[in-house]
């Protein structure tokens, strides 16, 4: 807005990658009225290493639960900020789209 | 309890372990000694199940049944529990998250419901307590921005919420001062029971001093060279590996 004077922005992208066959691509736009303002922009990309997987497994945990509770570790910091309806929903949401993820 | 005969195993075509015989009955606890390079950790890690690592012969029991055929979740279901020699970060996971879902995840292999969230908080008190662990660490992420000697403490944490038959420990006691060590030590020593056995892979001599070992084994180019009681750890903080080699390779 071109009203808004030291308007200050950060956007961050994080990418979680699972199985070989994938990748990430994100194309940040940020416009701005006012020179003044301050936007940042930052992205990161990471994987599930197998030794996590492992891990996990050697406590008794299989692998399709594994990566599950991987995900949602990733995703909490985000989920917890949504209304509790939103959460809810997102948590089911990654559950369904997780099933048969690994084969 | 743990039979391994004439086991070999290879990575990237270079061989590892080349035919290694040990047996491990339940109430031993046995060490196992050896140089870098010797191949302790990959015996940790075959017996855990970690793939990257390829048997080209022979056969480990547990329990009478073929250890080698059942995946790592099945043998950790079954009370085998690896200490990490570097244990692996989870990020975002908490500890109460992730020791529940592993505890839960052993009840129902043993038949038994899932703990109710009051009864799991209250074996964590208790485990914790044993363990001597500050309460911060497990409301933190899964090892994340731990450090060293708080990783290997959160190991004997598990294994004492785990209760494992069989515990084999990766170098637990590497990079730990005096009071970690001790703690490491007790946590071991607190497992200890008729039913239960623990192999511990050691480089010093020193842990020993708090854990006594039935046997000590040395573990020299992928093969037990050399067994004996206490009294050869002793032998081998005095005088190096050195005459171990040239005895082995004579």
């Amino acid at each position: 807005m071109r009203g808004a004077e030291n308007a200050r922005n950060f956007s961050q992208c994080d990418s979680l990658l699972l199985g070989d066959k994938c990748g990430a691509h994100t194309f940040p736009y940020i416009e701005t009225d006012n020179s003044s303002a301050i936007v940042e922009h930052e992205a990161t990309t990471s994987k599930i290493g197998e030794d996590q997987i492992f891990y996990c497994n050697q406590r008794g945990i299989a692998t399709e639960d594994a990566i599950g509770l991987i995900v949602n570790g990733y995703a909490k910091e985000v989920l917890n900020k949504l209304p509790m309806e939103f959460a809810v929903e997102a948590q089911k949401l990654l559950q369904i789209t997780l099933e048969g993820s690994v084969g | 309890m743990l039979k391994i005969k004439d086991l070999r195993v290879e990575i990237e075509d270079q061989e590892i372990i080349k035919g290694l015989n040990l047996e491990v009955k339940a109430g031993e606890v046995h060490a196992i000694m050896g140089p870098n390079g010797s191949g302790k950790s990959t015996l940790a890690a075959v017996l855990a199940g970690r793939d990257m690592f390829r048997v080209t012969g022979g056969k480990v029991l547990y329990n009478g049944e073929d250890l080698l055929e059942k995946s790592p979740e099945q043998r950790a279901k079954e009370g085998l529990f690896l200490g990490f020699q570097y244990p692996i970060e989870i990020p975002g996971v908490s500890m109460v998250n992730f020791l529940k879902t592993a505890v839960n995840e052993l009840r129902k292999h043993r038949g038994q419901k899932p703990l109710s969230a009051s009864d799991f908080l209250k074996m964590m008190r208790e485990k914790k307590e044993l363990v001597e662990i500050h309460s911060s660490l497990t409301n933190r992420s899964v090892n994340e921005g731990f450090s060293g000697g708080e990783k290997k403490k959160n190991e004997i944490f598990q294994m004492a919420m785990l209760e494992p038959r069989l515990a084999i420990l990766d170098e637990t006691d590497s990079g730990l001062d005096i009071d970690a060590l001790r703690i490491v030590a007790n946590g071991v020593n607190q497992l200890k029971s008729k039913e239960t056995a623990s192999i511990v892979i050691t480089h010093y001599q020193r842990l020993l001093d708090y854990i006594i070992p039935d046997f000590v084994h040395v573990l020299y180019d992928g093969r037990l060279v050399k067994s004996g009681g206490k009294d050869l750890a002793l032998l081998l903080e005095e005088k190096g590996y050195e005459w171990i080699k040239e005895e082995a390779e004579s």
